[in-house]
């Protein structure tokens, strides 16, 4: 823990370091943007509460990621399963009308369904023809991203629109704002609580972390694995509707072109760096958020374009990832020498 | 004849812990055919690959020459004109003879351009001046898989190399193809190249070389004359009859019959039969050994009796319940299973010890859940790592490290306690001892002893004879899925044994060809 902590910071730190040197290379100071990107993002109230908003589909689908590869199953296709969730909750708005207490859970628990239903269609593929997961979520993305569109461009169009979009669903739907704080946020915790519970404590979540580790093993100990692939399945696919849903629910409160922005992929890119942990999914998420969060004001205040922090997420992520593997190697050929130099004494 | 290769004390570990090649010495002449011999694990293969610079050795000198070398990549080596052929080929199966000899060394001419009548000249003198019985513009794809080991040995001819290492050569070639290889090879040491062969065939090696490096456990045991050894000579330094252990055995009244393997037929998916016609049966208190070369079907047996094999016939049962068909956690409620890959099958070595000691107990014991079998008790889970820390003398840190940090003899002792303490009538143990040293392999003896006196029926698969003569009360011979002899430990020896295991038949038929 200890380890990975330190190892995050050191590699942020570099990452950090890197960029400075890629916007002194370009002429621009570095000291001045990074204040201004983190004056955006981290101090005050409402930057602060800006990220916290912006990190929730960035961290859930980067939850889903990570317990999916964490349990064995490849599961890419958080981009379609959010947007999936995203369409059934904006259905469940658009054409319930419950008291707010009341509609508020049934819509987060539509766009958990929209998202399972999305990820249970690619484990039945695997199941009836043994089609692998890590290409068939895949595609079922671009199925997800025409049939959205198609749907928020006929079946559920707001006729007094100018783009494909839906009606604003129902305003008891909308999550409550406390000052400046999104409520979305409340959501986001409870869904991590609830996760890391399943994954760390439950019965079941050992059996999905052993599989994840070694799937003969715990085929051999007796988990029934095939069972367990199709539930983390579902879960994943919950987490990342339950992703859209909230984006709808917590921003523009209904569907437009391009909801899903590039929350997913992202998602997925967190849950590489943090190696599939999920306290580092949820503090990686946290970190990319501010980044994100504070571009537009480093944009504002300096000449640097906000895209330079993709460039700050991508060294990141490669700083990270190398490191770590760097670190076990380097471990492990310390532990043969020595074991070799016993041998000889 | 002059030392060509000296390779001295030559240790390999594979990180993190696991030593594969242990302080072994010896030298390679020039002209001769060198065999190594050894078990699968001995170390032989990886002695040869630090040698061709496809591992880095941790310690220890080889010197080419005279000269000390030390190859950091294959290149390195053919460069000093040392070449491997691999167990696989390796070629490009839509290239011709030629192209697959030339690539990565090809003739050019002052453009650049590869010269084609230049590349073919050269090879066409290669294979006259080895006799290779080979057509250049054949492509690889439609000649034999002798044939395009031909082509193997040719590229490293065509480099101009001078040591030629063979791993098993002759795993792929069908009977009649291999003294036509070995008449080659005969012909190139002629021609004052050194030949390096790894076999485990001890009738082969006798046949082709001129001397042997017997391995065992990463350990050399011997370098010898071939003139002056003799087949069970050899049989006896590979399994180890020198290390006497003294035999455990003691004799009981076995009691009820517990484990019964009925007319056991595996057939795979490429429709090769594995098993066939498989029958024994174990009782209470009884050790029964199974003996065979690995890759006779002791792997499938394993599968079968686990469940990962569907088998295609026959019956499986313990304590008179019919298994056959049932699912893998069902089956682990009368079996306790020690596979011979820890790594794999075993264990799951970068959780922790604490979640590799739990596994199987989670769904079998209530103790270790609450709530209906919803969530863990972490509690008890602890307090039950810890009785096997007691009860096993496993020496370890902190339960909560990764289970690899353990030594190999503390793995093993972790995951016997896990399957023992299951507490089921039947004990199937797949080379328990393999890879332990001679410490743990006497703990690990005690043990299955000790469930003996419990009354529990153990399957033991075994590699090793010895160990199978130091606690079995029978020993079944496996060879090609078959069980061709049930012999009581009292009334055979390692010698009939082995002889059994290679051929398949008794030893009375002596050497008439």
């Amino acid at each position: 823990m200890q380890r990975k902590l330190i190892s995050g910071i050191v590699g942020i730190l570099i990452a950090l370091l890197i960029g400075a040197l890629i916007m002194l290379f370009q002429g621009y100071n570095p000291l001045q943007t990074y204040a201004a990107l983190f004056n955006f993002s981290l101090f005050g109230l409402y930057p602060l509460a800006t990220t916290l908003r912006n990190s929730v589909p960035l961290i859930l689908t980067g939850l889903s990621a990570s317990v999916a590869f964490a349990s064995g199953p490849i599961n890419l296709g958080q981009p379609g399963q959010l947007l999936m969730g995203a369409l059934f909750a904006t259905v469940g708005g658009l054409y319930l009308d419950l008291p707010a207490f009341l509609l508020i859970p049934v819509l987060i628990l539509l766009s958990m369904l929209g998202g399972a239903l999305w990820s249970g269609i690619a484990a039945l593929l695997r199941k009836w023809f043994n089609m692998d997961e890590f290409i068939t979520t895949l595609m079922l993305n671009m199925i997800a991203d025409f049939f959205t569109y198609w749907a928020i461009s006929y079946p559920f169009f707001d006729r007094n629109a100018y783009s494909p979009m839906t009606p604003q669903i129902n305003t008891k739907a909308w999550l409550p704002i406390w000052g400046e704080f999104n409520s979305n946020v409340i959501v986001m915790i409870l869904a991590f609580v609830v996760i890391y519970f399943v994954f760390n404590r439950l019965t079941a979540g050992y059996e999905w972390r052993i599989t994840g580790q070694n799937s003969l093993f715990s085929r051999l100990g007796g988990v029934k694995i095939d069972k367990n692939y199709v539930t983390v399945m579902l879960v994943t696919g919950a987490l990342a509707g339950l992703a859209g849903g909230l984006v709808v629910m917590a921003g523009p409160h209904r569907f437009l072109k391009g909801l899903g922005a590039n929350y997913a992929w992202d998602g997925v890119m967190i849950a590489v760096v943090a190696n599939n942990g999920l306290i580092g999914t949820l503090l990686y998420g946290l970190f990319f958020s501010a980044l994100q969060t504070g571009s537009l004001g480093m944009e504002l205040i300096t000449a640097v374009p906000k895209e330079f922090i993709q460039v700050i997420q991508a060294i990141t992520v490669l700083v990270i990832v190398a490191g770590r593997g760097y670190l076990d190697i380097f471990l492990d050929k310390t532990l043969a020498r020595r074991k070799a130099r016993e041998r000889t004494t | 004849m002059q030392v060509l290769i000296e390779m001295k004390d030559i240790i390999k570990v594979f990180p993190p812990n696991v030593v594969a090649v242990d302080q072994v010495s010896t030298d390679f002449r020039k002209g001769e055919i060198h065999a190594i011999v050894g078990e699968n694990g001995a170390g032989k293969s990886t002695l040869m690959k630090v040698l061709y610079g496809l591992e880095q050795f941790n310690h220890g000198d080889i010197l080419f020459q005279g000269q000390p070398v030390r190859f950091q990549d294959p290149g390195e080596a053919i460069a000093h004109g040392i070449g491997m052929v691999h167990q696989e080929i390796l070629l490009i199966p839509q290239y011709t003879v030629w192209e697959n000899i030339v690539l990565g060394a090809e003739p050019v001419n002052f453009l650049g351009v590869i010269d084609r009548q230049q590349a073919r000249k050269l090879v066409q003198q290669k294979v006259d001046e080895f006799q290779f019985n080979l057509k250049i513009d054949d492509k690889v794809d439609d000649i034999s898989v002798a044939a395009a080991q031909k082509v193997e040995i040719l590229k490293l001819l065509y480099r101009n190399v001078s040591v030629l290492i063979l791993d098993e050569p002759t795993a792929v070639l069908t009977p009649q193809e291999i003294p036509q290889l070995f008449n080659e090879l005969r012909r190139l040491r002629d021609h004052g190249h050194t030949i390096l062969f790894i076999s485990h065939h001890l009738e082969e090696v006798l046949a082709l070389s001129d001397r042997i490096t017997v391995m065992r456990k990463g350990k050399k045991i011997a370098t010898v004359q071939s003139s002056e050894t003799t087949k069970e000579n050899l049989a006896q330094m590979m399994v180890g009859r020198t290390v006497l252990f003294q035999s455990l055995r003691e004799k009981s009244i076995p009691g009820a019959e517990t484990f019964v393997v009925k007319d056991l037929t595996y057939i795979d998916g490429t429709l090769h039969k594995r098993l066939e016609q498989i029958n024994f049966r174990i009782c209470e208190g009884e050790i029964v050994g199974i003996a065979g070369v690995e890759g006779n079907g002791q792997f499938e047996l394993v599968n079968s009796i686990m469940g990962l094999n569907k088998i295609t016939q026959g019956q499986i049962k313990v304590t008179g319940i019919d298994i056959t068909q049932a699912e893998i956690l069902d089956r682990r409620r009368f079996i306790s299973f020690v596979s011979q890959n820890r790594g794999k099958m075993g264990a799951a070595v970068h959780a922790s010890i604490l979640e590799n000691v739990m596994m199987t107990h989670h769904r079998l014991n209530p103790h270790f859940t609450k709530w209906n079998g919803l969530l863990l008790n972490d509690n008890y889970a602890r307090q039950f790592t810890h009785q096997i820390e007691e009860q096993f003398s496993v020496v370890m840190d902190r339960m909560d490290n990764p289970f690899r940090s353990l030594s190999g003899g503390n793995q093993q002792k972790v995951i016997l306690g896990r399957e023992l303490l299951l507490d089921t009538p039947f004990v199937l143990l797949d080379q328990p001892t393999r890879g332990l040293d001679v410490g743990s392999i006497e703990y690990v003896h005690e043990l299955i002893l000790k469930m003996k006196e419990q009354k529990r029926a153990i399957l033991l698969i075994s590699a090793d004879l010895e160990e199978l003569f130091r606690i079995a009360d029978r020993i079944l011979v496996l060879h090609r899925g078959m069980i061709v002899a049930d012999l009581p430990t009292e009334k055979t020896d390692i010698e009939q044994v082995g002889y059994l295991m290679l051929e398949g038949k008794e030893n009375d038929a002596k050497e008439t060809n």
